[in-house]
């Protein structure tokens, strides 16, 4: 029986766990990271790619605030885009596929190298809890370790179920364990559990592939980065994916696996998400559409197998091999892995503090897919919250978290802890309400200077970060000092610019919100330059002329919210005591206990009635303790 | 509701004879009808029973209806007693109910109990506020129409559309690879034009609900002495304002309400606009133009025997656009020759004399006329000035994100306008998550590897 002390203990070494270790170790607390199997340590369950919309925003914020997920996609990614260019910058996001053993190497290498942190390979089976706080950890063989605060990350393992066809078996995801033991000890505590399923595709033998049947997809030149303190040197070779499409014939065998398929025939209870649905999915709900896209994804460069992304399905191994046979370019495809669909324990998020702490078992965090969430950069986003968090506790500070104007990790936050979830959640750009602020091109202004104070930025990211904000400063504030007369262009320079003549002189500054200017041509005019060299300085002082307007408005949307929103609820709040509430109201707020009125407006049922009741009754009670007047 | 506290009110309006309605609704309704009416009527089936007091003595008899949680007025059990009225036999009732604690309501919490328990939405609450205390006929119809949720019905019309555009709009922000990018197609832009026609006639239609609710701001202007004090007193029937044949008698803005059939129309006499050294008049011609701009009609007033003034002229082209003006040929008393023919078009000319009081009865109709003034009260919504101001903003947003769409292509500030155009309107019908759109994008299109 070893009786080690750490203040914050990972169980768990995915993409949730490793940010969660990475973050607690950084602030300097002794951090100990438990996880059933070294080798599997960053491992991508599924899809080898990170980012894309909304996630890629995730993952510049987890670098902004000094994690890891960044810098191993740069070290890892095999072939980069930047997704919807064309649109505006708010909504434009990075997408890397990665080389799934350089991903894992990077990942492990950070652990290893990480001072405060140590790893150790044994899965855990139970918690020590005292006195109604969990304050340690019981592995596999018996050892206990203590801790100020336990974070909780086990993904898909807990009671997994994985399924092909009617045969399944447990599993926490293929080839590895499930936490059987874990899962019955964490339903024995008062958290409220229910079931979600997720599935993959079959991978395919790059050699049995006919590619010239199919389109090419390269990726985006010059090559984009990830982290920012990255460098495209970084990067290993590029690759090529490739893009083809099923049809009828794909279609007809499937139907015809229908029988046996484990969702149709509800062998499986658990809920999958819309927005990934298996390739059966497709087929049932959208019966008029004759094909669907499939993109070709390599799995890593030293490795011959390919990730069909779009065909997930949990449809007979005989019925997988009918329906990849049947696509063009994989007419003799040999399949190295079968699909198949994962059923697994999650933990109802609305039981969760803004911090990720239970609410019924303090000191206990929980981050990623047992959340309810899916996806890596969902997961380590959550990591790195729940890892500050419990540092944090383990120093007996007060917790942080982001609100939704912030980041999109608030926004992820706040939509589990007041709308639950009843299908695995996924970011989408559409989710944050204040898209134009939240973008992947500022969450370094938005997070780094808050990262630093919590302790997880070094002084080398620091003095960058300090320099790009001065050079962003100094170029506003000379646009905004330097004025363009008519008389200093011809007038057809000024049309072919403008489109029309100056009528008087302008700011450079004012001339730049307008749509038709851009920075590089404005700055090369006679008198207006010369420009920035640095192109992110650049880009983020055009970038705030264009939406300037747009995000003056979001700014006041969100001060005139916040003295509402962040009316604050105190935690032994009696709902009881609300006159008028609907029992069914009360007793969802008397449930998700949100810590503002904001929150509580969230949560689905409640009523606009319901929160005008609860703001005038919180008025009343704080006329004399002033409360709602010193949040304002 | 259901540790509330039961209510009771008179629902019909004192002193009107016939029947008289008292309404209870809360948990105590059963308790009302076991004591007064003898038992329990079977749920919303009227019953014909003698009502009794707590010590046995009949007060009244007549009808009894009961309505059962939920599905009532007020989502609580409600009971109806429909008896012969008359002040005293009320009175009775009511003191009857007192005894077995059921308090009187106070006004308006019938409506608030209803809105609490989702019976209502804030729109059709209002509506009933706006009944209660509707000062015309026509208004009172123009309520109901809300009230039967016409003013919701159309407005949740309209956000359906709308949430329909930004679901396209959305799916083809967050799902770029998916083949459905709405944004390069012409349908938006079809969509898009028609939630403006929508949401334009909504506002024409609840402008008027609002002017024959609040009444309209009539503003009368013109040269000093071209008669507008004579005619705010020939409207309101009184000597408000002081009437000189000195020039510029009128230094400051007067206000009278009226009203013609019922319709309340807030009639605003200014001081003469000219150019002017004295300080006391100058401030008066500045507070004409702040009226001005707030009027929703202009009565122009001119002396009838002389051809337009270039004042007149420079006023009317610096009115508000959209201000609807009519011109006004005053002092047809002293015109030597004939009474031409009023013209009826989009600038009315009327003539009248503001001191005989001829054809003044003219001017009344058109007025009538010009607020859409139907003793029907048909089409026309009553929409509460924050209503309104909810459709404008929305409006405004709408003109926005076509300018986006044609002009820039952006495609997130497409999105960011619609965005707004809807919590505007949300004011109106209640809010919509994001999480509901999203909804909606993956129920109408496969998305997703
Ligand atoms: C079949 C499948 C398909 C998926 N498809 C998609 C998809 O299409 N799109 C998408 O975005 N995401 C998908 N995912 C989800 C994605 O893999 C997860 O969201 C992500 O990996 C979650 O990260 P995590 O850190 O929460 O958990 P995981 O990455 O699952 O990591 C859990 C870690 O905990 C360890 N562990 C488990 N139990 C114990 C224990 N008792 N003691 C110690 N350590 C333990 C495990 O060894 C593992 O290291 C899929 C996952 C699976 C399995
Ligand atoms: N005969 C005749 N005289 C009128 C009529 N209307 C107004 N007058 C006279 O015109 C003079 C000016 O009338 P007011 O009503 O004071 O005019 P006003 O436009 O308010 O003038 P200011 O306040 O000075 O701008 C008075 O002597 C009125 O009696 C009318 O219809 N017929
Ligand atoms: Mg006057």
């Amino acid at each position: 029986m070893s009786n080690e002390q750490y203040d914050v203990i990972v169980i768990g070494g995915g993409h949730a766990g490793t940010e969660a270790a990475l973050a607690a170790a950084r602030m300097g607390v002794s951090t100990l990271l438990l996880t059933q199997n070294v080798e599997t340590l960053g491992q991508m369950s599924c899809n080898p790619a990170i980012g894309g919309i909304g996630k890629g925003h995730l993952v510049k914020e987890i670098d902004a605030m000094g994690g890891l997920m960044a810098h191993a996609a740069d070290l890892a990614g095999i072939h980069f885009r930047i997704l919807n260019s064309r649109k505006g910058p708010a909504v434009r996001a990075t997408r890397a596929q990665a080389d799934r053993q350089l991903y894992k190497r990077a990942v492990r290498a950070a652990i290893e190298n990480q001072p405060n942190l140590r790893v150790f390979q044994q899965a855990a089976d139970d918690l020590i809890v005292e006195q109604g706080q969990v304050v340690g950890v019981v592995t596999q063989m018996g050892l206990a370790f203590r801790a100020r605060a336990v974070v909780l990350t086990v993904g898909t393992f807990l009671g997994g179920r994985i399924h092909i066809g009617l045969n399944n078996y447990q599993g926490g995801r293929a080839g590895d364990p499930p936490s059987n033991a874990l899962a019955a000890r964490l339903r024995e505590l008062a958290l409220k559990v229910d079931r979600l399923k997720t599935g993959t595709p079959p991978r395919i033998d790059k050699r049995s592939v006919d590619f010239s049947r199919m389109q090419e997809q390269p990726g985006d030149e010059p090559v984009p980065v990830f982290s920012f303190m990255g460098d495209a040197a970084e990067h290993p070779p590029q690759t090529l994916c490739h893009i083809t499409r099923t049809n009828e014939r794909t279609h007809d065998h499937i139907r015809a696996g229908m029988d046996r398929s484990p969702m149709y025939t509800g062998v499986i209870e658990g809920v999958g998400p819309r927005y990934c649905p298996s390739i059966e999915d497709k087929i049932v709900r959208f019966a008029d559409k004759d094909s669907h896209q499939i993109f070709v994804e390599p799995e890593g460069l030293d490795s011959n197998e390919l990730y069909p992304n779009g065909i997930s399905t949990s449809l007979p191994y005989d019925v997988q091999v009918n329906v990849v046979r049947s696509i063009e370019g994989f007419e003799n495809a040999h399949i190295t892995r079968p699909g198949y669909a994962i059923e697994y324990d999650f933990f109802d998020p609305r039981d969760l503090k803004p911090s990720l702490e239970s609410q019924h078992l303090p000191g206990l965090f929980f981050a990623g897919q047992i959340n309810g969430t899916t996806g890596y950069e969902e997961a380590a986003a959550q990591g790195m919250l729940a890892g500050i968090n419990a540092a944090r506790r383990a120093g007996d500070q007060e917790s942080w978290s982001p609100g939704r104007e912030l980041a999109y990790l608030g926004v992820l936050v706040d939509d589990l802890r007041t709308q639950g979830t009843n299908e695995p959640y996924r970011m989408f750009t559409s989710r944050a309400e204040h898209r134009l602020l939240l973008r992947e091109d500022n969450a370094d202004l938005r997070l780094t200077p808050i990262a630093r104070e919590l302790g997880l930025i070094d002084d080398l990211r620091w003095a960058r970060f300090e320099r790009k904000r001065e050079a962003i400063e100094r170029e506003k504030q000379r646009l905004s000092d330097h004025w363009l007369r008519p008389g200093d262009l011809s007038e057809a320079r000024q049309t072919q610019l403008f489109g029309g003549p100056l009528i008087r002189e302008q700011r450079l500054a004012e001339l730049l919100r307008r749509p038709e200017v851009d920075y590089a041509s404005l700055t090369g005019l006679p008198g207006c330059g010369p420009g920035v060299e640095d192109a992110q300085v650049a880009q983020q002082v055009e970038i705030d002329a264009k939406y300037a307007g747009y995000i003056d408005r979001q700014r006041d949307e969100i001060d005139r919210h916040r003295r509402q929103q962040e009316a604050s609820i105190p935690d032994d709040f009696d709902y009881a005591t609300v006159r008028g509430l609907s029992t069914e109201v009360r007793e969802k707020l008397q449930r998700t206990r949100p810590a503002t009125v904001g929150q509580a407006s969230r949560v689905p049922g409640v009523t606009p009635a319901a929160v005008s009741l609860l703001l005038v009754h919180l008025k009343r009670q704080g006329a004399g303790a002033g409360s709602l007047r010193h949040q304002a | 509701m259901n540790d509330a506290d039961t209510i009771a009110a008179v629902a019909t309006p004192p002193g009107r004879g016939g029947v008289g309605i008292v309404r209870i609704s809360g948990p105590k309704a059963v308790e009302a009808a076991r004591r007064i009416v003898g038992v329990v009527p079977p749920a919303r089936t009227a019953i014909y029973r003698r009502f009794h007091d707590r010590a046995g003595h009949e007060i009244d008899d007549g009808i009894a209806l009961y309505f059962p949680s939920p599905n009532s007025f007020t989502g609580e059990d409600v009971l109806e007693l429909q008896g012969h009225g008359g002040p005293v036999v009320l009175d009775m009732l009511m003191a009857a109910l007192g005894e077995i604690g059921i308090r009187p309501a106070r006004p308006g919490e019938f409506s608030e109990r209803a809105f609490l328990n989702d019976k209502l939405d804030l729109a059709q609450a209002e509506a009933v506020a706006d009944l209660i205390d509707s000062a015309s006929e026509a208004a009172a119809r123009a309520a109901l129409n809300s009230l039967h949720g016409e003013f919701s019905h159309r407005v949740t019309a309209m956000v359906d559309a709308l949430i329909e555009l930004r679901m396209y709009v959305e799916a083809a922000i967050d799902f770029p690879e998916e083949e459905v990018d709405f944004l390069a197609d012409s349908g938006i832009a079809t969509r898009l034009h028609d939630i403006e026609q929508k949401l334009q006639q909504t506002l024409a239609s609840a402008r008027q609900g609002t002017l024959l609710r609040d009444g309209m701001n009539l503003v009368i202007a013109g040269r000093p002495n071209a008669g507008k004090s004579s005619l705010l007193n020939a409207l309101a029937g009184t000597d408000a304002a002081i009437v000189t044949d000195v020039p510029g008698t009128t230094r400051d803005v007067l206000r009278e309400r009226i009203e013609i059939d019922g319709l309340p129309i807030h009639v605003i006499d200014t001081a003469g606009i000219r150019d002017s050294d004295d300080v006391v008049e100058q401030e008066g011609i500045r507070r004409t133009w702040r009226e001005v701009e707030r009027a929703d009609r202009l009565l122009l007033v001119m002396d009838a025997r002389e051809p337009m003034h270039v004042e007149d002229q420079q006023l009317l082209a610096r009115i508000p656009p959209r201000l609807p003006v009519t011109l006004l040929h005053n002092k047809i008393d002293l015109l030597e020759r004939d009474i031409p023919d009023d013209v009826d078009a989009e600038r009315a000319e009327l003539w009248i004399s503001a001191r005989t009081g001829a054809r003044l009865d003219r001017l009344r109709e058109h007025l009538k006329n010009a607020v859409g003034y139907q003793p029907t009260g048909q089409g026309t919504f009553s929409a509460r000035r924050r209503h309104l101001d909810a459709l404008f903003r929305a409006e405004r947003h709408l003109l926005d994100a076509r300018e986006r769409l044609e002009k820039s292509r952006a495609g997130e500030l497409v999105a960011e306008e619609l965005r707004l155009a809807q919590n505007a309107l949300a004011e109106i019908t209640g809010a919509f998550s994001s999480d509901d759109l999203l909804g909606r994008i993956f129920s109408s299109f496969c998305i997703g590897k």
